[in-house]
């Protein structure tokens, strides 16, 4: 540790540029992950507050929720319990007065089932009539929609009264509007005999199979989303990219690094100082580098987080910093330890 | 019994056409007590012979031991070790490590090597005899080249070694400062005990030396 430390004392500037590179390439791979994650939560937030794990939808909506229609008849042998909401789903075009239009997805719930009961309220109240909705707090944030501003739907001729903001309430990319079951009814009741969209159950062995209704995973449910696999695909790639790029070019810089000082380690090597400190004087010193860069990084992650807009989806999770500051560490290990051979075969006899 | 004996020593650099036999075979002994000068033109295989008797490169053929005991087969680590134990280096190109200032040098010293170090008044001391007082915080690239030489003469004396072995270790020195070092690697000789061997074309150490040997195309002559 004295030799590493007192190197980056003597060369303040090189050292600085060293740990100004880290911290630019660290902050690129958690700004970019949490952002490509962020965008993709997007997609199941709301799925994912609910902790559900079956969705009982029609069979041959293809696994999609707004394209699922179970009437009374294959729904007459349902058990719906604590664990189970049952959802009516519908895309809507929103307009309200002097505003722009906004796409979103309009979920009729019934009172007094979990999904109803379980929203996480950021402001205002629950629903208790037919023409009250809670909305996604996006609404309030981005779009600046206030309690008490009329919506109107183009699923009908109504408007609706926002009474609360939930947390978290995004599917599919839009935001969500929670609005009784019936008001889906009405709208689909083109169909005769409408229920619902389907059933979601927090229970893992929850089936239900009858006539056109049938059961699956919640994992296959979210895979179905539109765009959600190939996007997890896209996003997955280019962060395991970004990541192993990174990791190498850092790597070979610290590598560089240790080769211009063979010199000096061989002078060191001619005073009878042993192949094991200047080791551990380049792995700590690499180490050192590592953390300085990557904590900066982290610093300047929460600020960016502080600073950005709402609008902007970015999600700064546990895993994101955990994974990419030990990936970094063993980064900043290896670039330390690859020019170990060079170091181990230096002749002290250079030094003359 | 001899603190370094070189036997039939042989060095060869190098392969085919472009082969130098830099030693041919050398036979030689520096004892305690004892300064021993090593003359020669450039490229007559001073320094060769030097890091050979020092442990710093290995000989093509013969023996080299260090108070009896053989070296010539140490590994890399017993050499080492034998460096920071016993052997004291002053390199022609001087041998400070270029981040360190001048103390952290001797702060170095006592991270690697725990014992027997010289004791802080006996260090002040030596920086006295050496002129280089005031030159602690400097970095060696701060210092001239005659002040980096008694940097370098302080820091292989420090680790108080049985053995110091300095190559043109007044190359660059003024004839005052040659004097000094001329006394102390003397009094260390006969005081404490040292074995010395100096690589030199200064005339100026002649008057200092119990021996001295001339190297004449990487063969060694005795003078004295
Ligand atoms: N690492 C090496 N590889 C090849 N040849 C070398 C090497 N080191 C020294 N030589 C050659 O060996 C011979 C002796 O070199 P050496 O450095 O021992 O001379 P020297 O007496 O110390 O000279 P100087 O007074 O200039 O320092 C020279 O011909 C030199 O070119
Ligand atoms: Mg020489």
């Amino acid at each position: 540790m004295f030799l590493a430390f007192e190197e980056i004392k003597k060369e303040k500037k090189r050292y600085g540029l060293i740990v100004l590179m880290i911290f630019l390439v660290s902050y690129l791979i958690f700004l970019l992950s949490s952002l490509a994650i962020g965008l993709q939560n997007e997609n199941t937030q709301a799925i994912d507050s609910w902790g559900i794990q079956r969705v009982v939808l029609n069979k041959n909506a293809n696994i999609s929720m707004p394209q699922s229609i179970l009437t009374n008849k294959d729904t007459t042998d349902t058990k719906i319990g604590k664990k189970e909401s049952v959802i009516g789903q519908l895309p809507v075009v929103v307009k309200a007065a002097g505003r722009s239009s906004l796409t979103a997805q309009f979920l009729g719930i019934k009172k007094g089932q979990f999904i109803y009961q379980d929203q996480q309220l950021v402001a205002g109240r629950r629903a208790q009539k037919n023409d009250e909705v809670t909305v996604d707090e996006t609404f309030k944030t981005v779009n600046h929609y206030r309690l008490g501003d009329q919506l109107e739907l183009n699923i009908s001729g109504q408007k609706y009264k926002i009474v609360g903001f939930v947390n978290g309430a995004k599917i599919n990319m839009l935001p969500i509007i929670y609005g009784d079951l019936s008001v889906w009814q009405t709208a689909r009741q083109t169909v005769p005999n409408v229920a619902f969209s389907g059933i979601v159950s927090k229970d893992r062995h929850y089936t239900y199979n009858h006539l056109d209704a049938k059961t699956y995973s919640v994992k296959t449910f979210v895979n179905k989303l539109t765009g959600y696999a190939i996007q997890k695909t896209t996003f997955t790639l280019m962060i395991a990219f970004l990541f192993l790029i990174s990791m190498v070019i850092i790597a070979v810089f610290l590598y560089i690094l240790t080769l211009q000082k063979l010199h000096n380690f061989a002078v060191m090597r001619a005073q009878g100082i042993s192949t094991r400190t200047l080791v551990n004087a380049v792995i700590s010193q690499s180490l050192l580098l590592t953390v300085t860069g990557v904590v900066l990084a982290l610093l300047c992650m929460w600020l960016t987080v502080a600073i950005l807009p709402a609008a902007v989806p970015m999600n700064f999770a546990p895993t994101i910093i955990i994974s990419g500051s030990l990936g970094m560490l063993i980064t900043g290990i290896i670039g330390g330890l690859i020019p170990v051979r060079s170091i181990i075969k230096i002749d002290p006899a250079q030094a003359i | 019994m001899a603190v370094i004996e070189i036997k039939d020593v042989k060095k060869t650099y190098g392969h085919g056409s472009a082969q130098v036999e830099a030693l041919k075979k050398i036979n030689f002994e520096a004892n305690r007590s004892e300064v021993v000068l090593i003359m020669g033109p450039s490229g007559s295989g001073k320094s060769t012979f030097l890091t050979i008797a020092g442990s710093l490169q290995k000989p093509t053929a013969g023996q080299v031991f260090v108070n009896g005991e053989d070296i010539t087969h140490f590994s890399a680590q017993q050499s080492s070790s034998l460096r920071l134990n016993k052997i004291g280096f002053v390199l022609q190109a001087y041998n400070l490590v270029p981040f360190l200032t001048v103390r952290k040098q001797f702060v170095l010293v006592d991270k690697v090597k725990k014992n027997n170090n010289l004791s802080q008044a006996k260090l002040n001391q030596l920086f006295n005899e050496l002129g280089i007082t005031k030159l602690i915080d400097k970095y060696p690239q701060e210092l001239s080249g005659g002040q980096q030489q008694r940097v370098a003469i302080a820091r292989a004396l420090y680790a108080n070694p049985e053995i110091l072995l300095a190559d043109e270790p007044t190359a660059s020195l003024d004839t005052s400062n040659v004097e000094e070092v001329g006394k102390l690697f003397k009094r260390l000789a006969k005081e404490h005990n040292k074995a010395i061997m100096l690589v030199t074309h200064d005339p100026r150490l002649e008057k200092y030396a119990d021996h001295i040997y001339d190297m004449m195309d990487g063969k060694l002559v005795k003078q004295k």
